[in-house]
């Protein structure tokens, strides 16, 4: 099967290079090394092959984007990330097929940029370009001048995805009792009345870049309904049934200049989303409430280092104790900072780099300092670690998955 | 009568040298020089070589469109290689106003984001190379107070020369010296001194064309002599006043691409 699909793929490549199709991508050798708790397992050992192929046909053009990752255990995955095809007109450019789509201007955090769902398999870890998971249906783009009207139509529901249970980025799931699952109503059938729907006006001006949104969609992340019998042992039997929910968004985000800052701005309001609780008291182990997530962030230059900081809250509207307790809430509102520190020497070819994010109500953290040398051109080195730490929230459950990697890419 | 002739084209030569040299003042020369005409419109190829003390290379190609808008010259640029930037592109908006900041914006292919930054890093290096932001700009004459030293002729160009000192203490140059040549208004060659007044980079414009009618610096080098880089910049297929669209100064074009 391996065979087949490199075959294949080289037959497509050869079959295209004839045309002066634009090739492009990279090679990649990932290892990674655990290193918190005594460990020090090669919990990664990763090559990639990530391949752009694209052609400009004037008012149209094509991209396909396949990677291939093999595996530790000689395990092929192929992922075709994108595939469209654009069609440009004068003041529209239609874009058509699965692709990944970006919105706001917030870095590493997802508040307006909720169209392409993420996929966790490796948590927050990978690039954010393998993070995202191209959606598949119809963006239209209409241009006046530096202002933007952009309307995408998804026929096609994707979800995140999530690691395997047995992975060690599976996300900790504390129910009370031992839960069976019933995935019964975890599929959303492709229909019109499925679809989803999101607009997007957007401006790019002297004074201030901005962007207004609105979506009606399914929340990426499936809400874990629960249900409680009584077995014939005298026990309860807890069933999870997870499904994913209708939810109607607008927010907005903004980017402007004050001197050497770059300020930035980002906030969403959800209308109806689900959350998730342990509780046994709340029914069905969910409560629905409006949600806010807003970000406050800047981006600077001292001493040659550039730094960029965020600051992000959620709120729960009409919040109620019994919510207690998640993963991702201990409280009303959830605060957290996220600090970027990079420093560039030897005319470029050498960067420091510190990326944290830090929650303060769970006081966890993930710090991922990294080292990038360009040997080349073509041949980037990174060495880095990724340190989790605090015993609970979003980093927190990982804090045994403390790690350090290196990776050997070549961009061709 | 032709002896004549000749001894009236001499006294006017040496009349007009005289008038440059008595009447020009550093600040009138560096704002003649800002001021120069270069079209409307421009479109060009740029090769960046950037080699090392160890005489390793690296080689950057950049597609740039520029275009005068009266109040606002508005400048994008697509990076073609390595392979790890193409597709980046940068667009700048710089004001004729007095005071008023370069608006920035960069499209990082990867993240699929368009991002403002901030003009007020200009001292950075431009893609790892020997040149500023600054240096690659026009920088507003205004900024700096200016000098002419003494005249000089530089590889067979008479040449004034220009001492340019910021009136910012805080600017990442102590002074400047700048050849410009006579009635053409291109500085030939530009020494760049650091905040210790030590002497930091030289700058030397190798070919200029005249295209369209209008003089193009086209070949300059740029020599680190702190930690011996150099940065060749080289134009090719420069084209003046082709009428570029307006519509190529915008986001949709960073996104999309040339």
């Amino acid at each position: 099967m391996k065979t087949k699909i490199i075959l294949i793929l080289l037959i497509i490549a050869n079959g295209l290079f004839a045309q002066s199709v634009d090739f492009s991508g990279y090679v990649r050798n990932y290892s990674g090394m655990l290193a918190g708790n005594g460990n020090s397992d090669f919990i990664i050992q990763q090559n990639t092959f990530n391949l752009n192929i694209e052609k400009n046909l004037g008012v149209s053009s094509f991209k396909v984007n396949p990677m291939l990752y093999h595996n530790n255990q000689d395990s092929l995955t192929l992922k075709l990330r994108e595939i469209y095809l654009d069609l440009n007109f004068d003041n529209i450019d239609i874009r058509l097929g699965k692709q990944q789509i970006v919105w706001g201007k917030a870095d590493g955090v997802f508040i307006t940029d909720i169209i392409s769902p993420k996929d966790l398999y490796e948590f927050l870890l990978p690039d954010f370009d393998e993070i995202r998971i191209g959606v598949i249906g119809a963006k239209l783009n209409y241009y006046l001048g530096n202002n933007t009207f952009e309307f995408v139509w998804l026929p096609v529901f994707t979800s995140t995805n999530l690691p395997n249970n047995n992975s060690i980025w599976a996300p900790q799931m504390n129910f009370a009792i031992p839960p069976t699952f019933d995935n019964s109503k975890k599929e959303i059938i492709p229909s019109l009345e499925n679809s989803e729907i999101f607009m997007k006006y957007s401006a790019l001006t002297e004074i201030v870049d901005f962007e207004l949104m609105g979506g009606y969609m399914f929340d990426d992340d499936a809400v874990m309904f629960s249900t409680i019998l009584p077995n014939n042992l005298g026990g309860m039997n807890l069933t999870i049934t997870p499904e994913y929910k209708r939810l109607s968004v607008a927010g907005g985000s903004f980017s402007t200049t004050l001197g050497p800052f770059v300020l930035r701005g980002e906030g969403a309001y959800y209308f109806g989303k689900y959350f998730n609780t342990n509780n046994l008291a709340v029914d069905n182990g969910t409560i629905k409430k409006d949600y806010v997530q807003y970000m406050f962030g800047t981006d600077f230059t001292l001493f040659d280092i550039n730094i960029s900081t965020q600051f992000i809250q959620k709120a729960i509207l009409d919040y109620e104790e019994i919510i207690q307790p998640n993963n991702l809430f201990n409280d009303e509102y959830n605060n957290m900072l996220t600090f970027l520190a990079k420093y560039s020497m030897l005319n470029e070819t050498l960067d420091l780099e510190l990326f944290t994010y830090y929650d303060f109500e769970f006081d966890d953290a993930l710090v991922r300092p990294r080292i990038l040398y360009n040997f080349s051109d073509a041949i980037n080195l990174q060495f880095g670690a990724n340190i989790f730490s605090g015993s609970s929230g979003q980093f927190g459950q990982y804090n045994y998955n403390d790690m350090i990697y290196g990776k050997v890419i070549y961009s061709f | 009568m032709k002896t004549l002739k000749i001894m009236a084209m001499l006294f006017a030569v040496i009349l007009n040298n005289e008038y440059y040299a008595q009447k020009l003042t550093g600040l009138e020369i560096v704002e003649n020089v800002y001021n120069r005409s270069v079209g409307e419109d421009m479109t060009a190829d740029l090769t960046m070589t950037l080699t090392n003390s160890s005489g390793d290379s690296r080689v950057r190609k950049i597609k740039q469109f520029s275009k005068d808008f009266g109040r606002v010259e508005k400048k994008i640029m697509f990076f073609v290689t390595p392979a790890d930037v193409k597709n980046t592109s940068f667009m700048n908006w710089s004001y004729d106003e007095e005071g008023k900041d370069d608006d920035q914006w960069i499209y990082l292919p990867a993240l699929k984001k368009t991002k403002r930054i901030s003009s007020d890093s200009k001292s950075d290096y431009f893609m790892g190379s020997d040149f500023t932001y600054d240096d690659l700009g026009d920088r507003q004459p205004k900024q700096d107070n200016h000098k002419l030293l003494r005249e000089e002729n530089v590889n067979g160009e008479n040449c004034f020369v220009v001492e340019s000192t910021p009136k910012d203490k805080d600017y990442m140059y102590s002074k400047t010296i700048t050849w410009i040549i006579k009635d053409k208004w291109i500085g030939l060659k530009k020494e760049f001194y650091d905040e210790d007044g030590e002497l930091l980079k030289i700058l030397n414009v190798d070919k200029y064309e005249n295209i369209n009618g209008f003089l193009i610096i086209t070949h300059t080098e740029m020599n680190n002599k702190q930690n011996d880089h150099k940065t060749i910049m080289e134009l090719k297929n420069v084209k003046i006043n082709t009428g570029i669209d307006d519509g190529k100064f915008t986001e949709r074009i960073m996104i999309k691409g040339m």
